[in-house]
């Protein structure tokens, strides 16, 4: 047909350039521009210290009043959760262990049946001859009295959300909030407030435990179906009994849902907490054993607390499924032959303390340890080295600064960055032909960023950068929201700290991003590859934070490169699962259609299943940011720079401001990244119409 | 009407519009638009507002069984939720038994709610976590009845509607027949005197719904409740009511008997859905009848027809009759006449 379309109406070229090419284009000009400058204004890479506020010491004299206002009721509570933490301590501690073994088995049996005792069993067995019986038992004790209050907290709030929908999203907001807070943030404050001792990890871990179970409520509540609300309404319920007969008694698989993650937080903070002392929990045994280099001896706590965490896990999790039941005769049958076998070996008991059946074990590991990196130093050095080198500091300090005859062989010549730039814009310029010009000028930005690196970027490029990501994920109020948020770092004098977290958990985040998602493509074209990786990442996901830096610390000592490993291998499975789950979940008639239409596995790989989890795999990766994020505090103890280790240091000073201003701008990363990629996700669902 | 008995159910200008403030927007655009309800929706649309119930006003008679019917998204499943007041109306009245329900405290509604009005779930709403005969009896637990008494009575229900022997079966055990079985029960178990029914046959198949409508006329037979029955399906509703209320984007279209509604379509939309009716089995000797003074002198045939006879046996009867047939009562008096003629030209099924 030649009906002729109607002439378009002068449109100067700027016109037809895609949202995302503008954005593209004007971080670019912000880039050369900034670069351009930088020699002849200072102030353009380094924010001078005279713009900067003193924010850290307000937050400190702000918070130190408020601290101090309500340190007596703090006090008081504190002394009031001494009682119930005194007797979880003792019922636990000094029952003899062959009771807390039988009762963990039959409670296991009376969960899940076989499968489950046996867990338990075994697992608690492994507890006893590891020797850290009583400090396992110290630390379950913790969890006993923080998960109750977490709970309770928890379900009020979400209870109180689904209540008066005029508060929700003030609480969802502040349940983000509370959850992007790094762990160590919590801690100073907390010191301050309820003083040294155990009862700050127990608060520390009822406040990190309590968001996932009021979210869980939250979610349940609303997911119970309008027509069972309209039944108990309609039977004349009033609003206590529809909420406590039929509302929560409807959503209790994903109430029980949060009581599992609620118990999963609290343990893991439960442990963080250990480095703050006072407390002979196993979370400290880790962290001495750790400092004294005895990685046998830290490899077999870890792995006790590895083993609650999994019995935890386990056996929670079975109450968020319909279960089947199991014969309470047999549950009954546990018990008594345990109080039988407990009551005869009385007095026979050895004490759990002097079990050292494993040190056996721990010793050789050490040794063979030992041998192993006598044997394979200097391969264990070059491979850190390299990706130190190569990888790690020009992504840091950027590649004229990065390469030098001592790392690279060779210096850095501006003709060398002239060759960089060329390469790029002929890479770009090649894209940009073939249709792709964001790509074209992204690979331009990437080159630049290259040559300065992450942690010397200059404040105005990367404000404009993230105003124009921004403005491309979701428009104008997420573009301001997120430079006003960085601006407040800037200004408080954290910036090149802030820099610092980004440029390292960054780089992890690409690496879990590129192994992640190839390993999550494989396992979604193999069922093999799926099947071994399933237990390898449901493991990862249940070890607690704490014990990732173990093993790194092992082979690669304190350092960077440990640091990058451990928040790879943290962060690295929400980005496998998603990618997995995103590609096989292609409903079956888009596939079908491709087939029939003649494409081959390859081509409905990339054309069909992959665009369709593209929103997806966005979300795993927002969460393999924020997993990192979380990561990167704690990585702090072996040897990172920037904002977790200023928050690390703040807790050893008690310095509040410094801990809780570097706290909030770990925060705002976070939160700036997290609404980002949401956008994007959220822009590519709606482009799909999901 | 000269016998002022108080009908069950009184809707007189029924509003129910969503959006911000939708009260105030509400009486603004009537004024706005001069009291026209029509005109007055129109304004509220291109508002963004929604007006999913507009100017509603009928009434439900004791023991009557009134069907509500209209596509998805013409404000039934709405209407029916105003006036058991599990939505607040926007604005207009709904009297139960006489009593203003809109006004009525939260307390007073509860009590209506134990004591007077049962309701029946499209998709059952069964309450997940507990018996059948628990189901059943929730209605009485919030009551306060003792756990023996509410059993008893859970039974006789359950009895009624044929699950005999599954009341301690958990929904999730249950087929979509026997779930909505289990759905009627509870809304009985108080013995309401107002009945809602949402769609309650719409998620079955075809079979099972046919028996439970059957079951269900049964029920009614001795029960005598007054009704609010919602569908979505003309033919469900034609066999079902005594009168029918046919809705369309949120205003009731038209209200009449089956027969009415049939025969006498109020505008093509109604049309519609009549369209494929069997109208024979549905309409009566009556509505074609002529009055006796367009009787001719001689009338050679009588097939012996009668006022209530369906014009299907009616037009069975005169197969041979080309001049108009006598039509009696049953006391045999000659009350009007029929022509052949109009019979067949009211079981036209409409081509247009």
């Amino acid at each position: 047909m030649s009906i002729a379309e109607p002439a378009p109406v002068t449109a100067p070229w700027v016109g037809r350039l895609t949202p995302g090419t503008r954005a593209a284009l004007i971080t670019l000009i912000a880039g050369a521009v900034t670069l351009l400058l930088a020699p002849y204004l200072p102030w353009i890479t380094i924010w001078p210290d005279a713009w900067t506020l003193p924010a850290t010491q307000w937050v400190d004299t702000g918070l130190g009043l408020v601290l101090n206002l309500i340190k007596p009721a703090a006090r008081w509570f504190s002394w009031l959760m001494e009682f119930p933490m005194t007797w979880a301590n003792f019922a636990l501690v000094s029952t003899p262990w062959p009771l807390v073994i039988g009762v963990v088995t039959a409670l296991g049996w009376y969960l899940g049946g076989a499968s489950m005792a046996a867990l338990g069993f075994l697992g608690l067995i492994f507890v006893l001859a590891s020797g850290y019986w009583v400090e396992s038992m110290n630390t379950l004790a913790l969890v006993a009295v923080s998960v109750p209050l977490a709970v309770l907290t928890g379900g009020a709030i979400g209870i109180l959300a689904n209540e008066v929908p005029r508060v929700k999203s003030a609480v969802q907001a502040v349940l983000d909030i509370m959850q992007t807070v790094p762990t160590f943030a919590y801690l100073t404050p907390l010191l301050l407030l309820f003083g040294f001792g155990p009862v700050v990890g127990l608060i520390a871990s009822a406040i990190y435990a309590a968001p996932p179970m009021a979210r869980n409520v939250i979610l349940g509540l609303e997911r119970v179906e309008p027509e069972i609300k309209e039944a108990a309404m309609m039977s004349g319920g009033n609003r206590l009994q529809q909420l406590f007969l039929v509302e929560i008694p409807t959503a209790r698989l994903q109430i029980m849902v949060g009581v599992n993650q609620c118990l999963m937080a609290a343990l893991s903070m439960v442990i963080i907490a250990a480095v703050i002392g006072g407390f002979n929990d196993i979370g400290w045994e880790v962290l001495l054993t750790m400092r004294k280099a005895q990685f046998g001896q830290a490899l077999l706590a870890g792995l006790v607390i590895v083993v609650f965490a999994v019995v935890i896990d386990r056996m929670s999790a079975t109450l968020a499924t319909d279960r089947r039941r199991f014969d309470a005769r047999v549950t009954y049958g546990i018990l008594g032959a345990t109080v039988i076998v407990t009551a005869l070996s009385l007095g026979f008991l050895p004490d759990p303390a002097t079990l050292t059946l494993l040190d056996p074990v721990a010793d050789s590991v050490d040794s063979s340890l030992g041998d192993f990196t006598a044997a394979n130093g200097a391969a264990l050095n070059t491979i850190k080295n390299g990706a130190m080198f190569y990888g790690l500091l020009p992504l840091r300090i950027g590649l004229d600064e990065a390469v030098l005859p001592f790392t690279w062989g060779f210096s850095w010549t501006p003709a060398m960055s002239a060759g960089l730039f060329a390469a790029a814009a002929l890479i770009g310029a090649v894209m940009a032909l073939r249709g792709n010009v964001v790509g074209g000028l992204v690979v331009l930005i990437g080159a630049g960023i290259l040559e300065t690196g992450v942690a010397q970027m200059p404040w105005p490029f990367v404000l404009i950068a993230v105003a124009a990501l921004g403005w491309v994920a979701s428009g104008w109020r997420l573009a301001v929201i997120s430079v006003l948020l960085l601006s407040t770092i800037l200004i408080s004098g954290l910036w090149e700290r802030a820099l610092l977290s980004l440029y390292l958990s960054g780089a992890a985040v690409f690496a879990c991003a590129v192994v992640g998602g190839a390993i999550g493509l494989l396992c979604a074209v193999s069922p093999l590859a799926w099947k071994i990786m399933r237990p390898i990442s449901d493991m990862l996901q249940t070890i607690p934070l704490f014990v990732f830096l173990i093993p790194v610390l092992m082979f690669f000592q304190i350092g960077e490169f440990s640091a990058f490993l451990a928040i790879c291998a943290y962060a690295i499975v929400p980005m496998i699962r998603y990618t997995r789950h995103g590609l096989v979940t292609t409903p079956d008639e888009l596939i079908e259609a491709a087939t029939s239409s003649g494409a081959t596995e390859w081509q409905i790989m990339r054309d069909v299943r992959a665009p369709y989890a593209a929103p997806t795999i966005l979300l795993g990766l927002n969460q393999t940011i924020l997993y990192a994020f979380a990561m990167l505090v704690i990585a702090a103890l072996i040897g990172t720079t920037g904002l977790g280790q200023s928050i690390y240091l703040a807790l050893g000073q008690a310095d509040v401001g410094l801990g809780v201003s570097s706290g909030a701008a770990m925060a705002i990363l976070a939160l700036v990244a997290d609404r980002l990629v949401q956008g994007f996700a959220e822009e590519r669902r709606k482009a799909l119409g999901l | 009407m000269a016998t002022p008995a108080p009908a069950a159910i009184e809707c007189r200008n029924l509003w129910q519009v969503f959006g911000p403030d939708a009260e105030s927007q509400l009486s603004a655009a009537m004024e706005q638009a001069g009291g026209d309800p029509d005109v007055a929706a129109g304004n509220l649309k291109e508002k963004g507002y929604i007006p999913a119930v507009r100017d509603a006003n009928f009434e439900v008679m004791p023991g009557e069984l009134f069907v509500i019917m209209g596509l998805s998204g013409s404000g039934k499943s709405t209407l029916i939720r105003c006036i058991s007041h599990l939505l607040g109306a926007t604005s207009g009245e709904i009297r139960i038994e006489g009593e203003d329900i809109v006004s009525a405290s939260k307390k007073r509604l509860i009590e209506l709610r134990r004591k007077k009005l049962g309701m029946v779930f499209q998709h059952f709403g069964l309450f997940p976590h507990m018996s059948v005969a628990d189901n059943v009896g929730f209605p009485l637990k919030v009551q306060g009845v003792s756990r023996k008494e509410r059993r008893q009575r859970a039974m006789e229900v359950i009895s009624l509607v044929g699950l005999e022997g599954r009341e301690d079966a958990f929904p999730r055990e249950l087929s979509g027949g026997q779930r909505q079985r289990v759905g009627i029960a509870r809304s009985l178990a108080v013995n309401p005197d107002i009945w809602f029914l949402d769609e309650p046959f719409s998620a079955l198949d075809p079979l099972i719904r046919r028996q439970l409508q059957d079951e269900f006329l049964n029920i009614q037979a001795t029960l005598k409740k007054s009704i609010v029955f919602i569908t979505h399906d003309i033919t469900e509703a034609l066999k079902l009511a005594d009168r029918i209320a046919i809705m369309r984007d949120g205003k009731i279209v038209q209200i009449g008997t089956p027969a009415e509604i049939v025969l006498n379509p109020a505008d093509d939309y109604v049309r519609e859905f009549s369209r494929d009716v069997a109208k024979g089995q549905h309409a009566c000797v009556d509505s074609v009848m002529r009055p006796l003074d367009q009787k001719p002198d001689n009338m050679p045939d009588d097939p012996g027809l009668r006022p209530g006879m369906t014009l299907d046996a009616a037009l069975a009867a005169c197969m041979q009759c080309y001049e108009p047939v006598p039509v009696h009562d049953e006391n045999g008096v000659l009350t009007g006449i029929v022509h052949p003629a109009d019979l067949v030209a009211a079981l036209q099924v409409e081509t247009k």
